[in-house]
């Protein structure tokens, strides 16, 4: 009896947060799962055909996709190569050398989260378009000219650059937190290192993490930046997927599925490699 | 660094000289990136700026300063598609957040950390999975001729993704994401304490979320809340690449305006209007990072 | 004088109850367990009204889960709690009539201090300006009348915790439970904190339980204490009973200092220890000849300077009256003696002493391994 009397009340409050948890997980896996799998049966099943896998097959045989794929994959390289040179020297400044110089550098590189992309797309073709207006006869003219050149815009490393410098700045700055650099350049150089290779030798390793995060998220920023790529006529993979789908819906989506696809792949693998950072990191803004 | 001064003279004499040194050497490694900031960054906005204030006479070619571009903005179907923006922004936002906290509080609650980190882990790939991808998947499930549409039958039903709420659904994939991201630190901070003083003192379960637990999370709900708001309000491939115009939104008009598909010459209309988001994510920023530091204060 | 102004927050108010003496607690064979580890293996003990009792112990000793227990936070495998002889196994914790001190940090970081005081009263739907009234009381009974306006994130640790106090008194609990209030503040704070709860506590002539690892906390504020180990009571006593005549070694060593000397066994009551035989206290080990060690407390180790002696000081600490000597005897068995300390001040490290005991029963215990 005293038993009955003890028990009941645990097993009544236990059991109905657990029902309620249930529900919500299964409607939120119910929404997150079935427009992937959705898009999946999408690309494969053919109507009238039955099964198919010819849309991922036509992925590599249609007109564009290597050089689009291509394109995107050297803007992000570009631009992971001058984010971190710009925002490398500048992190470890503020720690070692210049903590005065940190709200400064905080504004900065805060700025481009107040300006959304589709805004600052539309400043930079206003940038381009005084070339011809006012700079025709001068050398400015030609650099313009340069860094639109289709084939590798300059112009859109730069933009990527700008957006990326938040996510960056945090993810680098989270990074830094964690390793107490002064000592480590403290004890690298008492060990007779010199600066340059104190900062090499003893602060990036420890950095391997953030540095590894903050190429990831420029890296996904890149591949599926559509807005600057798009109003300002390049044609990177985003552009790309856009363009085709008009005349081939299975095989956008089919890219689409292939390049979330890959982007999880790449997540993952950094957070089992960089011990689980990837989700502090700082949400990146959509474009 | 100011420590060294306070040390016998020999030695800080000798320390002086690195220190000095370290610091023209923080301002050579700042340097960069400002230089880049202000020609990639500033540029482009101080364009804008000087665009959305200029007006150009067709015939003569000869520019003037006016307000008129902001008036423009905020006329017509350029109003139309802000208040638009405003709207879609503000449901989702508001949607994705409640739906958000409970995932996050389910999550959270839960004994099983293996589902904790791959709900978190997924929520980061989530999160950042807007844009082009984002448009293609809904299209394939929910889109004319989706494969939910056509297994249910949905269009009978009068279901349309290129709406207003077709696209709301679209957002609140990446929206909920964001906010559970937002969330969790949040709820993690609510001591156990809190609950169980709130029950000592007579407080039911009930009593305990409306007294104690929403208004300690409240910072974190409405910076989070202000964050989705923000982030639907700037998005622009996803509506692009799903609904075309059939929604207006201030970005689509953007767009229009600057490619000049709609009418020639309204490429100043469009800086104005960038600087009217600009100035809606000035306001979200304004409101958010107060409301992060109480927050901060309360559940560190 | 106090008594007077304490009867006012206690006789006003609501006045749905008047009961001025606090209530029986009886733990009754209690057990629980959290999968494999045993927090709670049958745990007898009763709290007689108006006492304050100190469950004393090492961590996982069960002694938080006993006390989260009366407050409704867990929930008995099996047995029993009763208040004045009613069973509250099955009340909710927020009908449980108790009032908690936890830790730290419990205070609620959105309500300033007299709206954290209040937080009960307004659960109960009792007026703001009854409220207000009340829990300015309470601020005052725990000295802190100006600092209703404050925000838990602008008051010290002592501070948070005396408001966390006013707190679990505002609804005039039958019991209060204090769950390690003191072991997150400086040894300064703790003292005078101490005293205070102490007194609030004789005052109020509350039941309370006072949950705490610290054994001199222990003997010095509680009526009694209960010393738990492996979730199971050991002995519970006055605290000078138990420094007297600890039933158990584990007692023994866990309230105060010992120190383990090896002996021998001569007969059922009788032990050889440094040369002399001394009775047993208590139960004696079964075996005659077996190895044992004698468990002594430092004031009962008597220390001569003798050139002869085989044990040689090895380090002395200076505590005010007394200095604490340890010795190492031939085996290499450290022993801690109290000696004035002027007549320590003749033994410094390295001198050859004699060590005796006085001619009083001792603790054995099995010889350590």
């Amino acid at each position: 009896m005293a038993r009955l009397t003890t028990l009941l009340p645990r097993g009544v409050s236990a059991r109905r947060p657990r029902l309620w948890r249930g529900a919500v997980l299964a409607c939120a896996a119910a929404y997150f799962l079935v427009p992937l799998a959705a898009s999946v049966v999408f690309t494969v099943d053919v109507p009238g055909k039955g099964l198919s896998l010819d849309a991922y097959g036509q992925i590599f045989r249609a007109d564009g996709f290597t050089s689009s794929l291509l394109l995107s994959l050297e803007l992000a390289l570009a631009t992971i190569a001058v984010v971190l040179l710009l925002m490398v020297p500048a992190v470890v400044a503020l720690r070692l050398g210049a903590p005065r110089l940190r709200p400064v550098v905080d504004i900065v590189c805060s700025l481009p989260l107040v300006v959304p992309p589709i805004a600052l797309v539309a400043g930079i073709g206003t940038v381009l378009r005084w070339g011809p207006e006012h700079l025709a006869a001068t050398p400015f003219f030609q650099t313009l000219v340069a860094i639109q050149n289709p084939a590798f815009p300059v112009v859109l490393v730069l933009a990527y650059t700008v957006m990326a410098l938040p996510f960056v700045y945090r993810a680098l700055d989270a990074g830094l937190r964690a390793v107490d650099v002064r000592t480590l350049t403290e004890a690298a150089r008492s060990c007779g290192t010199s600066w340059p290779r104190a900062l090499v030798h003893a602060v990036l390793p420890n950095l391997r993490g953030a540095l590894l995060n903050a190429s990831f998220l420029t890296l996904a920023l890149v591949l599926g930046e559509f807005t600057v790529a798009q109003l300002l006529g390049f044609q990177p993979f985003a552009v790309w997927v856009v363009n085709v789908s008009g005349s081939q819906a299975q095989l956008s989506v089919a890219v689409s599925v292939l390049s979330l696809l890959i982007t999880w792949a790449l997540l993952l693998a950094l957070t089992s490699f960089g011990g689980g950072t990837s989700r502090r990191a700082a949400p990146r803004r959509k474009e | 660094m100011t420590s060294s001064t306070t040390t016998l003279t020999g030695p800080a004499a000798a320390a002086a000289v690195p220190v000095r040194r370290h610091r023209s050497a923080g301002w050579i490694a700042v340097a960069p990136l400002l230089a880049f900031v202000a020609l990639s960054f500033g540029a482009p906005a101080l364009a804008m700026l000087g665009g959305a204030f200029t007006a150009r006479d067709p015939a003569t070619g000869a520019t003037s300063y006016t307000t008129a571009n902001f008036a423009a903005s905020l006329h017509g179907a350029y109003l139309t598609a802000l208040l638009g923006s405003v709207k879609l922004s503000a449901v989702s936002a508001g949607i994705a957040a409640v739906l958000g906290l409970l995932l996050a509080q389910a999550v959270v609650t839960s004994r099983f950390r293996a589902l904790r980190e791959a709900v978190l882990t997924a929520s980061g790939v989530l999160a950042n999975f807007g844009g082009v991808p984002l448009a293609f998947a809904f299209v394939a499930t929910l889109g004319n001729s989706g494969v939910l549409t056509r297994q249910l039958g949905l269009a009978r039903h009068g279901w349309d993704l290129y709406s207003f709420w077709g696209l709301t659904l679209t957002y609140l994939y990446f929206l909920i994401p964001l906010m559970v991201l937002t969330v969790t630190p949040a709820l993690d901070g609510l001591r156990s304490q809190w609950r169980e003083a709130a029950q000592n003192n007579g407080a039911t379960g009930a009593q305990y979320w409306r007294h104690v637990a929403l208004p300690v999370l409240a910072p974190s709900l409405l910076g989070g809340l202000v964050l989705l708001f923000g982030s639907a309000f700037a998005a622009y491939a996803t509506a692009a690449a799903m609904v075309g115009s059939s929604v207006p939104l201030v970005t689509l008009q953007i767009a229009d305006a600057i490619s000049g598909n709609v009418l020639l010459g309204q490429e100043n209309v469009a800086l104005a209007l960038s600087l009217d988001m600009v100035a809606v994510a000035c306001l979200v920023m304004a409101v958010y990072l107060p409301l992060q530091r109480r927050s901060a204060r309360w559940l560190d | 004088m106090t008594d007077t102004t304490l009867a006012v927050p206690l006789a006003g108010g609501d006045g749905h109850r008047t009961r001025a003496a606090g209530a029986t607690v009886e733990f009754r064979a209690l057990r629980r367990a959290f999968g494999a580890t045993v927090a709670l293996d049958g745990l007898d003990l009763t709290v007689r009204p108006g006492e304050l009792l100190a469950l004393l112990g090492p961590s996982g000793c069960g002694k938080t889960t006993a006390l989260r227990m009366l407050a409704g936070f867990e929930h008995p495998d099996s047995g029993l709690v009763l208040v004045d002889g009613e069973d509250v196994t099955g009340v909710p914790a927020h009908r449980r009539d108790t009032g908690m001190v936890f830790q730290s940090y419990s205070l609620f970081p959105h309500l300033n201090a007299l709206d954290n005081v209040a937080f009960g009263l307004r659960m109960r739907k009792v007026g703001a300006a009854e409220r207000r009234a009340r829990a300015a009381e309470l601020l005052e009974l725990v000295g802190l009348p100006d600092h209703g306006s404050r925000y838990p994130h602008q008051l010290s640790g002592g501070q948070q915790q005396r408001i966390a106090l006013a707190r679990a008194l505002a609804l005039r609990p039958r019991v209060l439970l204090l769950d390690e209030p003191l072991s997150a503040l400086d040894a300064k704070v703790r003292l005078t904190l101490r005293e205070e709860i102490r007194r609030l506590q004789q005052e109020l002539g509350i039941t309370t339980l006072f949950v705490t690892h610290d054994q001199e906390e222990a003997l010095s504020m509680a009526d009694r204490v209960a010393v738990m180990r492996g979730g199971r009571l050991e002995q519970c006593a006055t605290p000078a009973e138990l420094y007297a005549r600890p039933a158990t070694a584990f007692v023994a060593e866990f309230v105060g200092t010992m120190s383990r000397i090896p002996g021998r066994v001569v007969d059922g009551g009788t032990v050889e220890v440094l040369g002399r035989r001394l009775p047993v206290d208590g139960e004696a080990p079964a075996v005659a000849g077996g190895e044992v060690d004698v468990l002594v407390r430092p004031e009962a180790v008597r220390l001569s300077h003798d050139p002869a002696g085989r044990a040689r000081v090895v380090a002395t600490a200076f505590l005010g009256a007394v200095t604490r000597v340890t010795v190492t005897l031939p085996g290499g068995t450290p022993v801690k003696a109290d000696l004035p300390t002027e007549s320590a001040a003749a033994l410094p490290p390295g001198s050859a002493v004699a060590v005796d005991l006085p001619d009083r029963p001792v603790l054995v215990a099995p010889r350590a391994a």
